[in-house]
């Protein structure tokens, strides 16, 4: 069992014939992810990488029963894309692009609200399934299948995160970048959830960051359940330098000004295990592990 | 991207709304003759431009600026004149601006408007509910600056809609605001007219602190910010000349040509890393010692390494470097060459510390011991910035 997509997912690419779609989805495809088709306006009938091109979603759908679908299309295209990928009702659309404008990402938010689509990003690397399949451009040798449940806003901090459960001597059931944008399709919350359904999954690490309330809403979540795993939690940031703004109204929204100290007690009062330093997950995670009892 | 205030006005301005009638100025001559130009006979406000709030409350580091803020009401043409000629050229603190301040190279003269009533409107994007949300706040007893820290339940948020405030959120405004009647249709035009100036010109935040309501009822936007979203400006080509770069730090400036993010502190460590979360995680190790955090960015490569090299070493406050490359696709060996090609270029007189992890990572390593450079190589992130920060106080 994993989470959002296994190997027998059918995965489309939308913009697969850019360059940087062609090197990451050619290595995904190595990997042994299910990439049934992809979709560049213009260029159906083509085969690209192995797999027919077709000009819109529900054409591409409709002949391939693809799934799911990973997006390189260039910013200003986003928008247009995952709407044809919501009318097509795909379950899943991870989106690799980065500095989609934030109107557009609001209006995306609109077009999901009671769709059957799930949004991954924008700006992330995607999700890995070790062994499985790959949806993004993770570096495919750090990872390594296991029980450890990875999910982080920045991108650089996702590998860093992998690195330490391998540390630990332990692999991950699924790594998931949420996106370091400012609207992002999913949060920790939709992920904590994933996580706790999944058996495969016996602990998880949770990397976040400055900006936004993301954390807290998914320490309030995690606060409310009664079957909890352990959640290992890393903040990326300081509070000890001067940060310039414009105005109030950033600090009104977010109910006060964030920092790092703030976000970490919230979490470890929620009942997460909160580490100052990122290089300390593997010893938490190997002192999770001793206590055996807590884990499948 | 940040804009003036005078800017910020002519996008409302074309949405509709109504600011009072004013003019930028370059130079006191200029500032008197517009003065003359709006109005037969005083007072006019004279309003520093420059990327902040809290003007008022600010100060001037010089002392020919005098010992008024960066906003000041005058009465005579000879005041605008004397007060223009202080502010020009001068640097304004505010508790925004940080302690450097910023230099005030326009004045924006305006009209001063008689108004019976004021009040705090922002509009800004709440992240986790995905929603442009409408602030608002009574500033009849404490500014907004007060009400931030002491009593924020004070603060009305309504989050809206895509198509924009309806008009049964208007009037929940107009009774949170206890406002007259014949303010009523005028409060719903303006608010209507602030979204869709959101909407159009792509921003990520408007603040008008103060709304001022004219005897008439009528609403007029005082103040102005907005704050415009850098990954939409490809659609508003007439905002790129207003980018400021006076309101950015020189090397900043350069760092951004090549696409970096670059920001400095008060410490003397320089950072190179390859991710805005990498940045922030170093900096939550460095703490006060961080001089400056350079990201950049995904594509790292060979010219990228050596012209993050070169910006930083101009830091006077650098007294040494810790670099952390995380190579997902990023060939650490071609950083390897890029740091030799640098120090062979620029030469080295500052200990470096060297951490890479991911693709061709051995290969690197072996690059940068062959060249028997003073650099010193770490393992983990934790385990570069103390071997930094040891090297730095060892040459102290």
């Amino acid at each position: 069992m994993s989470i959002l997509a296994d190997k027998n997912t059918k995965v489309m690419v939308q913009g697969i014939t850019g360059t940087q779609a062609s090197f990451h989805v050619g290595r995904a495809i190595e990997y042994g992810t299910n990439v049934v088709c992809g979709v560049t306006p213009g260029k159906g009938g083509i085969i690209h990488l192995g797999v027919p091109v077709f000009d819109n979603v529900k054409e591409a759908v409709k002949e391939t029963g693809a799934e799911v679908s990973v997006l390189f299309v260039p910013a200003n295209a986003v928008k247009s894309a995952i709407t044809e990928a919501v009318e097509a009702e795909l379950k899943l659309v991870v989106c690799i692009t980065d500095s989609v404008p934030v109107r557009d990402m609001l209006e995306i938010r609109n077009i999901l609200r009671g769709s059957q689509t799930k949004l991954i990003g924008p700006n992330t690397p995607g999700v890995i399934v070790p062994d499985e399949v790959k949806l993004g451009i993770f570096p495919e040798n750090i990872h390594h299948r296991g029980h450890i449940g990875v999910v982080s806003r920045s991108s650089t901090l996702t590998y860093e995160a992998v690195l330490e459960t391998n540390r630990a001597g332990m692999g991950q059931s699924a790594v998931v970048g949420l996106g370091d944008d400012m609207i992002i399709g999913s949060s920790f919350v939709d992920m904590l959830q994933l996580f706790h359904e999944d058996k495969d999954t016996h602990a998880i690490v949770m990397v976040g960051s400055l900006g936004g309330r993301f954390e807290e809403q998914g320490a309030a979540w995690y606060e409310a359940q009664t079957m909890r795993k352990p959640v290992i939690c890393y903040i990326a940031g300081s509070d000890t330098t001067f940060c310039r703004h414009v105005g109030y109204a950033g600090d009104i929204i977010t109910h006060g000004r964030i920092t790092v100290a703030g976000k970490k007690k919230i979490l470890s009062d929620a009942g997460m295990i909160v580490v100052d330093n990122i290089n300390q997950i593997h010893q938490e995670l190997l002192s999770i592990l001793t206590n055996a009892e807590t884990i499948d | 991207m940040d804009i003036h205030e005078y800017q910020a006005k002519q996008i409302l301005n074309a949405h509709g709304i109504r600011t009072p009638k004013g003019k930028i100025a370059y130079t006191a001559l200029e500032a008197k003759n517009v003065a003359r130009e709006i109005s037969a006979r005083g007072p006019w406000v004279l309003k520093a431009q420059i990327h902040s709030g809290a003007r008022n409350q600010g100060h001037f580091l010089e002392e020919k600026a005098g010992c008024n803020g960066g906003i000041r009401i005058v009465h005579t043409l000879e005041e605008v004149y004397v007060n223009a000629e202080a502010m020009l050229g001068s640097t304004l603190v505010t508790s925004q601006t940080g302690p450097n301040g910023r230099l005030v190279s326009r004045i924006y003269v305006e009209a001063y408007n008689k108004v019976v009533h004021n009040f705090y409107l922002g509009m800004a994007i709440d992240r986790v509910s995905s929603m442009i949300t409408l602030l608002v706040a009574s500033t009849k007893d404490d500014d907004i600056t007060e009400i931030v820290v002491k009593n924020p339940e004070k603060i009305l948020r309504v989050p809206l809609d895509i198509t924009g405030p309806t008009y049964a959120q208007s009037s929940q405004i107009i009774s949170f605001l206890n406002l007259r009647g014949k303010s009523e249709d005028s409060f719903h035009n303006f608010v209507r007219g602030i979204f869709k100036a959101f909407v159009a010109a792509d921003a990520l935040m408007i603040e008008i602190n103060p709304v001022g309501v004219l005897k008439n009822g009528e609403m007029v936007a005082l103040d102005a910010k907005i704050t415009l979203d850098n990954r939409a400006l490809y659609r508003h080509e007439q905002y790129e000349h207003w980018r400021d770069d006076d309101e950015i730090e020189v090397r900043q400036l350069k760092a951004s040509r090549y696409g970096f993010v670059y920001n400095e502190y008060d410490g003397n460590i320089g950072c190179i890393v390859n991710g805005d979360g990498l940045a922030l995680a170093m900096m939550g190790l460095m703490g006060t010692t961080a001089a400056c955090t350079m990201n950049i960015k995904g594509g790292a490569d060979r010219d990228k390494i050596a012209a993050g090299i070169k910006i930083i070493a101009t830091n006077p406050k650098v007294e040494g470097i810790v670099i952390n490359i995380l190579g997902g696709f990023v060939r650490c060996d071609m950083i390897a060459d890029g740091i030799i090609d640098t120090a062979a270029e620029v030469g080295m007189n500052m200990p470096v510390v060297v951490r890479f992890e991911g693709t061709n990572r051995d290969e690197a390593l072996n690059i940068l011991k062959n060249a028997n450079l003073p650099i010193v190589i770490a393992d983990t992130m934790e385990e570069a910035v103390a071997k930094i920060v040891q090297a730095v106080e060892d040459g102290e």
